[in-house]
């Protein structure tokens, strides 16, 4: 748990993003090797702690994109959202950063550290403005200006009304950062917050439309219908009207294959 | 004058000897004594015994009367030596004259009512199991027990309403007719299942999953949210395992017989059991105790199936019990008075809901738990205890709306209990044939060593397999589960190698991460 202090901060160019803040830090302390290029492009992805299973989805096709473009994941090391962004830019090969909402001489729960060591093994960095200072409530805003300011744009996977993750996209207009909303379901707690966002035009709507097209040309039922909507193995028998001893087995293949994603026995496209 | 009177104790399921002398002696101050490390209840037999044979119109000797339970040094317990001892008393007292009847043969057990009846008693089936190894035995035991005894071959059993009615058997004033023999088959017939498959709404895959448990006595975790059915499916598990055969339903019959679970006039447990303990059970109760242990829940369930609904609530020192009977089918339980063993060869059905409120992946409902509360849930079920659980399905919640498209032409997924049962009873047919000579009856309880002999893999299958392990970072443990259940999948269809159709189907079972 080795940190350090980061001396002048204020006159380092990749950090000049701060410096739109009113408030800005008195110190920074990181974990990790400093490397400038790190905050060349970042894109901060933020949103609920109580993280849902489209949540989930919509991470994993944002991130591993925007790791495959070379940009930097930059989020607050929370569970939920926060830390799934983490992993994901992690399993695909990406960097990321970690702004913490306490002290960085804060003791990790285990697997919060082994992330925090995932990350800056990665060749990434977990980052505080402050050395002892323990979680509270009025922490965690003051770690979205920072989440906020070191990034080029923001996007807003799931967030309900009145989150920490509005906080985070009111930041991003007061600094001017680009802000995306990702839209949801309207019945969706976790999406009335992102919807308004798109609503009132604080947001720019986030349609992935680069991903539409890659859809490969298929006429697997199964495929089809799981494109239409995520089903249970029960489910796909029951519309596909086949045994499902049979479509248990199809699944396995396709999610061999990666053409279908299972996740908490739902099947989804991939 | 000395008389010596036959009887048994049971410890646990093996049963012994026990022989009540009774001495009423001329000389010395009038008084009851027994010895032979009675328990409390047995000490009381003393005034139970008085009592009834006054209250039955017998003149209770007014001697010196000693009662001594050899071996002097096992010790004895419960209420059974009651019989023994009146019968006892009565000759040594001189008050009946005997005939007719050698009691070197005879064995007496039963509990007495303080009106002279005789109450039901437990264990009476291991004593007529016991009387059967020694030739020409005739057992007298309280009527409303007796039944359990008749599917013995070679034994008499006398029921006994009171001891009136025994006395005047045992002077040939007035025999009572033996209980006539009954061969358990003719009790085994036809039992309707409590549950039918095709009353279960939705839920295919789950459905498929018990077929499979049932076919290859795999042990099968279901999980979803509550209110889904996954205790419905549980109960239409025993409903399509085979039926038990004789051998299997005088086992079964045992252990309930001494835990005292027999209803009255019920001759033999007809149905496979079913078990669901519930998660507040303590150790004991799960794998048997007491002072004298009785059998626990495990071994209740024995030959049939022991589900644990919610089973990340039960203490997790009362899940490790169970490791011991899923490996060996035996529980081993040691106290002060010696250890005893139980059967315990069970199939384990248990349920999980995904989070700790229930609603993670519900359509409607929000979930509200943070993803550490749900590592945390699930954790609290032990690898070695998930390592044996070779099946894992998903019971997920039913969207009623997408129920109403099933006028579907027969796929095969709505099966009901009888065809599936049909189905298991073939598949299980294939094992016997490939286990024969091994101790093993099911491709659940093949080791690695048999897995690899066995249950031969198809190069195609075995790529498949290879691919998975990569991609999921199976350990060998999964490997080897993955197999064996493969190989349950195509016994059901008959099919001699495992084919990549298996493999793929065995892979939808996989553990949750």
């Amino acid at each position: 748990m080795e940190y350090k202090r980061l001396d002048k901060w204020r006159e380092r160019a990749e950090l000049k993003g701060l410096l739109d803040l009113a408030q800005k830090p008195e110190e920074l302390y990181y974990r990790g090797r400093w490397r400038k290029t790190l905050f060349d492009h970042g894109v901060a992805i933020v949103g609920s702690r109580r993280m849902s299973q489209y949540g989930r989805r919509v991470i994993e096709l944002i991130v591993p994109k925007l790791a495959l473009e070379g940009k930097t994941i930059i989020s607050g090391f929370m569970y939920g959202v926060d830390q799934y962004a983490h992993r994901v830019a992690l399993a695909s090969g990406g960097k990321t950063i970690a702004v913490l909402g306490w002290g960085i001489k804060e003791r990790l729960e285990a697997s919060d550290e082994q992330l925090a060591r995932d990350i800056i093994k990665a060749g990434g960095s977990v980052l505080s403005e402050w050395e002892e200072q323990r979680a509270m409530l009025w922490t965690f805003p003051l770690r979205n200006r920072i989440v906020t300011a070191l990034s080029k744009e923001v996007i807003v996977v799931e967030a309900a009304l009145k989150s920490g993750s509005l906080i985070t996209a009111a930041w991003a207009e007061k600094l001017g950062r680009k802000l995306w909303a990702v839209p949801g379901p309207i019945n969706s707690q976790v999406s009335q917050g992102t919807n308004q966002l798109i609503a009132t035009g604080q947001a720019e709507m986030w349609l992935d439309h680069s991903y539409q097209p890659q859809l490969s040309q298929t006429k697997d039922p199964l495929i089809l219908k799981v494109r239409e909507e995520a089903m249970t193995a029960s489910e796909l028998a029951r519309v596909l009207k086949q045994p499902v001893a049979e479509v248990g087995a199809q699944l396995s293949l396709l999610a061999l294959k990666g053409e279908v994603v299972e996740r908490e026995g739902k099947y989804y496209a991939s | 004058m000395l008389t010596k009177i036959q009887s048994i104790a049971n410890l646990g399921l093996e049963t012994v000897p026990v022989t009540v002398e009774v001495d009423v002696a001329e000389k010395g101050f009038p008084g009851f004594t027994i010895v032979g490390l009675p328990s409390k209840a047995v000490g009381e037999a003393r005034e139970r015994v008085k009592t009834a044979l006054v209250n039955s119109g017998f003149p209770f000797p007014n001697k010196k009367i000693t009662v001594n339970l050899a071996p002097a040094d096992l010790p004895k317990d419960g209420a059974a030596y009651d019989l023994p001892m009146a019968v006892g008393v009565l000759v040594a007292g001189g008050l009946v004259e005997i005939k007719n009847t050698d009691l070197t043969k005879c064995w007496f057990y039963g509990e007495l009512s303080l009106d002279g009846s005789l109450r039901p008693t437990r264990g009476i089936l291991l004593l007529a199991l016991f009387a059967q190894k020694r030739r020409g035995s005739l057992i007298l035991v309280p009527a409303e027990s007796a039944q359990e005894a008749k599917v013995v071959p070679g034994i008499k059993v006398i029921p006994v309403e009171r001891m009136t009615e025994l006395m005047v058997h045992l002077t040939q004033v007035k025999p009572i007719t033996p209980l006539l023999h009954t061969p358990i088959e003719t009790s085994l017939e036809q039992v309707q299942p409590e549950f039918d498959l095709r009353d279960i709404a939705g839920q295919e895959q789950a459905k498929r999953a018990l077929i499979i448990a049932a076919a290859g006595g795999h042990n099968l975790l279901m999980w979803g949210p509550p209110g889904t059915g996954k205790t419905m499916l549980a109960r239409a598990l025993p409903g399509i395992l085979p039926p038990l055969t004789p051998q299997e339903a005088l086992e079964v019959t045992r252990v309930y017989s001494i835990a005292g679970l027999l209803t009255a006039g019920e001759a033999v447990v007809q149905k496979r059991p079913f078990r669901s303990p519930h998660h507040g059970v303590s150790a004991a109760g799960l794998i048997g105790g007491g002072t004298n242990p009785l059998p626990g829940e495990v071994s209740l369930a024995h030959l049939g199936v022991l589900f644990l609904d919610e089973m990340p609530e039960f203490p997790r020192s009362v899940l490790e019990a169970l490791r011991q009977p899923m490996e060996d089918g035996v529980i081993e339980i040691v106290r002060v008075s010696g250890h005893v063993k139980y059967p315990a060869s069970f199939t384990l059905l248990a349920a999980i809901n995904p989070c700790p409120c229930g609603y993670l992946g519900h359509p409607r409902r929000p979930c509200t738990c943070t993803d550490k509360m749900i590592a945390k849930y699930r954790h609290r079920i032990s690898g070695p205890i998930l390592d044996r659980i070779d099946l894992t399905v998903q019971v997920a919640a039913v969207e009623v709306e997408k129920l109403a498209v099933n006028n579907e032409p027969e796929t095969g997924n709505r099966v009901n209990s009888q065809e599936a049962k049909v189905m298991v009873m073939k598949a299980r047919e294939i094992q016997t044939k490939r286990f024969k000579g091994l101790k093993i009856y099911t491709n659940s309880q093949m080791h690695n060593r048999e897995v690899k002999q066995l249950a031969e893999l198809t190069p195609e299958a075995e790529n498949l397999l290879k691919m998975a392990v990569e991609k999921y970072d199976f350990s060998a443990r999964s490997y080897f589960r993955l197999i064996k259940v493969a190989r349950t999948i195509a016994d059901l269809t008959a099919v001699k190698e495992i084919l990549p159709q298996h493999m793929a189907e065995a892979l939808q079972y996989k553990q949750i991460a």
